[in-house]
């Protein structure tokens, strides 16, 4: 019997082993779990109809007392004192336990961060994939009309216009219908004739997501977001939502650029040679290989989508009172920062703790990653 | 060259056209009107917004909208939908205050990160390099808000001065010199905050540079052959490394229009930003429209000269 001669290590042994000598990054992970469960406890222990830690309760006479005062007992309402038997980090201008506040709003920001990257990543995964993978595919004239056709039909729609609306999207169906007979019809001749212009390629897949690529990177992305956010109604999914669709551009062109070299490896020829489908080869072999580089980036992403939606919550547009998120607490807080300055510092430390063991996490994850970066450095 | 040039001229021009229709879009299609803004102002009877509505073509449909704005603000005649300024000049005057910032801001910015970065870049791995990598994480970390809390209560108890504002309110008459310091005080902490990010950014990416050249054959022939260890740093090493950031002056443009917002609002500081926040607030389509058509303009503008530099800089690259 053979054995194998050097220790064999699985990727996931060898992953770990490299990442642990990382000691920033390490730190980063330690916070990151840490932050989940408080964020999770922090969910479990504020919400419900009772819950154990009462963010809202308002005590008008104990208000901005400074971390780890206990509580003058006898003012209060048996509801009113707090759990701990203290203010662990003392009181806002209305008497609430920033204790409380501070769990409450640790669910906001991590789910903030997480559906907010995710979105980004799930879109910039498809469009990246499909421009990589499709890219020399071109698109034909016809296709063009017809997306332009449905498009200005579901605009009209939209506007308030139905009856145009819905004629242009029954001419568009039946435009679609055309076109496929008519191409059936074409193909079995030699000669096209003047209707071959129908189906020239104009411009090609790649192309089209690119320039889409391009023309969102020409917003400013903070101030579309402050837009939109102010434009529609507060609430917390606008926001993970809005975050989400203008920051994918980036996890796009990672995802394009892998997959341009992957798409020549021995691999894929293989697997097209065994007849797997177009989606399968790209969402179970080629993604998996090209997650490196969007593991990295959705890393820092949550990082920066905690901080703009803290921003938010700062000019006010964040999620609606009364919940309690970081940026708002430290937005309250402002106007007593030189009476109460842990109103401002307890939420900002603690922002720029969990932003950091992000950034700190992902550039770790990108150094381990990333063999060429692993001796140097 | 030439054909380039045409044709990025082209492309950028489809890309703008795109870019002005999305961003009607998104404004436009957004719950709310601009005529529902004050519904509690007396002043505002259904007359009036009935005048208001057809002064600005808000009876119109959307795409005849759309051909009125563009028509306006590529003849400069745009105004506010608040006071019937003009839009232009509006922004003129808070781009002038917000100039301020961007000019301390980026000279900051570059000024230091060189000389950090390439610094960290050749003692790497020692106690300087580990430092500087941590505090630019910390930078690029901290939210800016909290930041410049921190820095305002460190700044107003060391050295008593007013930090909020363009200039103290109220100083009446004192000699120019006094007057110059109490701007300076001023501007020095918006700008450094504007700047903080950027340096840590920046310094990170020169350091990366710096060693990637270091661990080029030239290098190490330039060594091997006995040329003192200063001339390699700064003359062989540091002169390639400086390739890619001639192409960053392009994409610092950008930043003339952005001028952060909530900064801007922190230190009371009539720039772009807060005009547009303002603006955004009140539902002033105009503003909100020119200012990102100008913000579009300026990023294709800073890509465009970027690639130029590059083709300019490094003879190896053809577009």
């Amino acid at each position: 019997m053979e054995k194998p001669l050097a220790p064999r290590e699985s990727k996931w042994r060898e992953f770990w082993r490299l990442f642990k000598k990382n000691k920033l990054a390490f730190l980063g992970l330690v916070i990151f779990v840490l932050f989940f469960l408080t964020a999770l406890a922090g969910l479990a222990l504020t919400s419900g109809p009772k819950p154990f830690f009462d963010p809202a309760v308002v005590r008008l006479e104990e208000k901005l007392r400074s971390p780890l005062s206990t509580p003058h007992k006898e003012n209060l309402s048996s509801q009113a004192i707090p759990r701990l038997g203290l203010y662990l980090f003392g009181t806002d201008e209305l008497g609430r336990d920033v204790f409380s506040r501070m769990m409450q709003g640790a669910w906001i920001s991590l789910t903030v961060g997480f559906v907010a990257v995710g979105i980004s990543v799930i879109i910039g995964i498809i469009l990246g994939s499909i421009s990589g993978y499709y890219g020399q595919n071109g698109i034909t004239a016809d296709q063009m009309i017809e997306a332009l056709v449905l498009i200005l039909g579901l605009g009209l729609l939209m506007a308030g216009t139905l009856i145009p609306g819905a004629l242009i999207l029954i001419a568009g169906g039946l435009f679609f219908v055309f076109s496929q007979g008519w191409k059936k019809r074409m193909r079995k001749r030699a000669e096209t004739g003047w209707t071959g212009i129908l189906w020239m390629r104009i411009i090609s897949v790649d192309t089209v997501i690119m320039r889409f690529v391009d023309i969102m990177l020409c917003f400013p992305s903070f101030f579309l977001i402050l837009t939109v956010v102010a434009l529609m109604p507060p609430s917390i999914y606008n926001i993970m939502i809005v975050i989400g669709l203008t920051s994918w551009m980036g996890t796009t062109r990672f995802v394009r650029a892998e997959f341009l070299s992957l798409r020549e490896q021995d691999f894929v020829t293989a697997a097209r040679a065994l007849g797997v489908s177009n989606w399968r080869i790209m969402f179970r072999h080629m993604v998996p290989n090209a997650i490196a580089p969007v593991l990295v980036s959705a890393t820092i992403g949550i990082a920066s989508a905690i901080l703009t939606e803290a921003g938010l919550s700062f000019l006010g547009l964040g999620v609606p009172p009364p919940h309690a998120t970081w940026g708002n607490i430290l937005s309250d807080g402002k106007s007593f920062i030189f009476d109460a300055p842990w109103l401002t510092f307890i939420p900002g430390v603690a922002i720029l703790i969990v932003v950091l063991s992000f950034n700190l996490f992902g550039e770790g994850l990108r150094d381990v990653l990333n063999p060429r970066l692993r001796e140097r450095s | 060259m030439l054909s380039f040039i045409a044709r990025n001229c082209v492309q950028k021009i489809i890309t703008l056209f795109f870019v002005s229709v999305i961003s009607f879009m998104v404004i436009y299609l957004a719950p709310g009107k601009p005529s529902q803004v004050d519904p509690l102002n007396p002043k505002f009877t259904p007359e009036m917004v009935e005048r208001f509505r057809k002064q600005f073509h808000l009876d119109k449909p959307l795409y005849i909208q759309y051909g009125y704005f563009y028509r306006d603000l590529l003849t400069g005649t745009t105004v506010s939908w608040k006071d019937n300024e003009p839009v232009l000049k509006k922004i003129w005057e808070r781009f002038k205050n917000s100039l301020w910032l961007f000019v301390v801001g980026t000279v900051l910015t570059w000024t230091l990160s060189f000389p950090i970065g390439i610094r960290s870049a050749i003692f790497r791995g020692g106690a300087y390099d580990r430092g500087v990598t941590f505090l630019s994480y910390f930078l690029i970390s901290i939210p800016g808000f909290f930041f410049a809390y921190v820095l305002i209560i460190l700044v107003v108890n060391a050295f008593h001065v007013p930090v909020i504002g363009m200039e103290t309110f109220g100083l009446g008459d004192i000699p120019w010199y006094r007057q110059g310091m109490d701007r300076i005080w001023h501007l020095l902490l918006p700008s450094l905050l504007g700047a903080a990010g950027g340096i840590a950014i920046l310094s990170r990416y020169v350091r990366s540079q710096m060693l990637e050249v270091e661990s080029q054959d030239y290098v190490r022939t330039a060594r091997a052959k006995g040329v003192p260890e200063e001339q390699v740093h700064y003359k062989h090493a540091l002169r390639n490394a400086l390739l890619p950031f001639v192409t960053m002056f392009g994409l610092i443009l950008p930043g003339l229009i952005g001028g952060s917002v909530i900064i801007e609002s922190i230190f009371a500081w009539p720039g772009m930003g807060r005009m547009a926040y303002e603006a955004i607030l009140a539902r002033d389509y105009p503003i909100i429209l020119t200012e990102n058509f100008i913000a579009a303009v300026l990023v294709l503008v800073g890509t465009f000269v970027s690639d130029v530099l590059y083709m300019v800089v490094d003879p190896r690259i053809r577009l």
